[in-house]
């Protein structure tokens, strides 16, 4: 066929899968009929056999451009990822999140041992060399805890958005710098263990413990928890690009944050209800039994909810009583 | 001279769809995307600060004795959350292309050419507070410079590439002008070894009988130089009439018959 044959048949489809492009808004089809939406599918398959034909019989010719062009653009508007819906929010938190959990495991204890050998360092730090403690204890807290005071609260929903910031901002720092081999989330892990483990040090020494631990427990427990689970997401990219398997790097670090991304968003999420703890529970004037109550009861429900949310029961096989996994006491799970 | 299509060009990533065809997109350049984020600056930083000077106005008139570290550290996130939600809701929103993309004519792509889902557009805006990190530039621009396909870490990490949208050739431009056949009233007597030619030597005809505007001097000695290599390729005798035709009608009914010949 002629080039000018070739053209003057095809070109009204091309004009129409033009005109359909055209008509596209914001990047989708909307607006768009099932009828029409069908045909949209039939012109870009013709198209897309239209630029084979070009490459191979006009691979110089300005209409394979064109093919390719008009191919390229009408690609995205048919082929996409599934919408984000809001109604699928409810069910990310009632099952996806625990999931997503559970599934990262590995990097979540990771980073809890680090949390740990930070705080064991800050500890370690603070009773042998005592004459250091005044450089490595905040000045201000430590003095209102030996007052035996509060230490100054702020307005508490300025303190409370000050606080999630505070935290939201070290768990999405901790997953997109995570990419440069983990290093800053580990940082931030063993540098939030130290500071602790310094504080809870001095506390010890000045006995203050029940005190202390009253002030940090109630919104401690969820917001060291979600940090923990903030800087496993980082340590899971890095992972990913430390060794990548048989993927390569770039897929592999793809895929990493693709099951990270949900935990890190989740966590930050999250963050809010522990700030508002930190600024309106915490330094309250309860008595230090009802502020280690309510950590409790916060931490029970949020292990609770993390480690047995949206397990799938295993179907027992058919020719096999369906107590049998029940009595055997497996794992309920089935892999994922 | 002839201009190159898609496959040869570096930056061009073929994308094999679901019709069994690679189509290639066009990858951003670095400079194009360094302007498409300036224009977004332009637009994001005066909507962070203004964030920020609210949210402080707020703090101060909402109560007194605020500590100046929390409302600085308030307003601060307040100007970050605003300067990165900026990117990510304009990517959602339009099917990946801020104000400054559309301006550069690019767009956000995932690398399989389909459209970014929300989770894709997430995660390449999250790693955007690393690539604007550590130094003014940022070291997405760094990375940028050295990948291939033009990628920062985002794109990587969200296995998203950001291509250009605009093409110069369009359906007008791409249907060329016939050829300007001016000596030849028909396709004349059959050339001996006209087999021998086959779609590169029409292209190369056409190519030449489509150009407009040529001196007619320097058609002429053009003609003369194709007309010797076709004579050469068709290895006509050296008695042979075609080698005594006008070289510019030799060519014409080369093309008239070559035409009838592949349509």
């Amino acid at each position: 066929m002629s080039l000018d044959t070739f053209i003057a048949t095809r070109q009204p489809e091309w004009s129409e899968l033009e005109a359909a492009i055209n008509q596209a808004r914001r990047g989708r089809l909307r607006s768009t009929s099932a009828t029409q939406l069908e045909r949209f599918g039939m012109l870009l398959r013709h198209a897309s056999s239209d630029l084979a034909i070009a490459r191979r019989d006009y691979p110089d010719a300005q209409v394979t451009e064109y093919l390719n062009s008009l191919c390229s653009r009408a690609n995205p508007l048919l082929y996409r990822g599934s919408p984000m819906r809001i109604s699928a929010v409810p069910e990310f938190f009632a099952t996806g999140l625990p999931r997503a959990f559970r599934a990262a495991w590995p990097y979540i204890l990771a980073s809890c041992a680090l949390l740990l050998l930070g705080f064991i360092g800050g500890w370690l730090a603070v009773v042998l060399r005592p004459d250091l403690r005044d450089s490595l204890v905040p000045h201000s807290l430590f003095d209102e805890l030996a007052r035996g005071g509060h230490p100054t609260v702020p307005d508490a929903p300025f303190a409370a958005a000050f606080i999630i910031q505070n935290n939201i901002r070290v768990a999405l720092i901790c997953f997109g710098f995570g990419v440069l081999w983990g290093i800053v989330p580990a940082l931030v892990m063993l540098s939030n263990g130290w500071m602790l483990g310094t504080i809870a040090a001095a506390v010890h020494e000045g006995g203050y413990d029940v005190r202390f631990w009253a002030l940090i427990v109630p919104h401690g427990v969820i917001e060291l928890s979600i940090i923990v689970i903030a800087g496993g997401t980082g340590l899971m990219l890095g992972d990913a690009v430390l060794r990548p398997g048989l993927q390569r790097r770039g897929d592999a670090l793809g895929a990493a944050a693709r099951s990270a991304v949900a935990l890190a968003v989740g966590a930050a999420m999250l963050l809010v209800i522990a700030g508002t703890m930190e600024a309106y529970v915490s330094p309250s004037g309860l008595p230090d039994a009802a502020k280690l109550a309510v950590g409790g009861t916060a931490a029970v429900l949020l292990y609770s909810w993390l480690l047995l949310a949206g397990r799938r029961r295993t179907v027992a096989p058919e020719h096999e009583p369906r107590s049998w996994t029940a009595l055997s006491g497996l794992p309920g799970e089935v892999p994922t | 001279m002839l201009r190159v299509a898609g496959p040869s060009t570096p930056d061009t990533v073929r994308v094999q769809t679901a019709e069994n065809v690679s189509i290639g997109f066009t990858t951003a350049g670095l400079g194009s995307r360094v302007v498409a984020q300036l224009i977004d600056n332009v637009i994001a930083l005066p909507l962070a600060y203004i964030a920020a000077f609210a949210y402080s106005a707020l703090a101060v008139s909402a109560s007194s004795g605020q500590s100046v570290t929390i409302v600085a550290g308030g307003a601060l996130f307040a100007l970050f959350f605003v300067y990165f939600g900026y990117f990510l809701v304009c990517e959602v929103v339009t099917g990946g292309r801020t104000p400054g993309k559309a301006a550069m004519g690019l767009r956000v792509v995932r690398l399989d050419g389909s459209a970014p889902d929300f989770v894709a557009l997430l995660i390449r805006n999250v790693v955007r507070v690393l690539d604007v990190a550590l130094f003014a530039a940022g070291i997405g621009v760094v990375i940028m410079f050295f990948h291939p396909l033009s990628r920062r870490l985002g794109d990587i990490a969200a296995s998203t590439i950001v291509v250009r949208e605009r093409s110069r050739v369009t359906l007008a431009t791409a249907a060329a002008a016939p050829p300007l056949i001016t000596r030849a009233p028909d396709a004349g007597p059959a050339v001996e070894g006209i087999e021998r030619l086959g779609s590169t030597e029409y292209n190369a005809l056409r190519t030449f009988l489509t150009r407009a505007g040529l001196a007619p001097e320097l058609r002429a000695r053009l003609a003369a130089d194709i007309a010797a290599r076709m004579l050469e390729r068709l290895a006509v005798a050296p008695s042979a009439p075609e080698r005594f035709w006008p070289p510019e009608l030799l060519l014409e009914r080369l093309y008239l018959q070559l035409d009838q010949r592949l349509r």
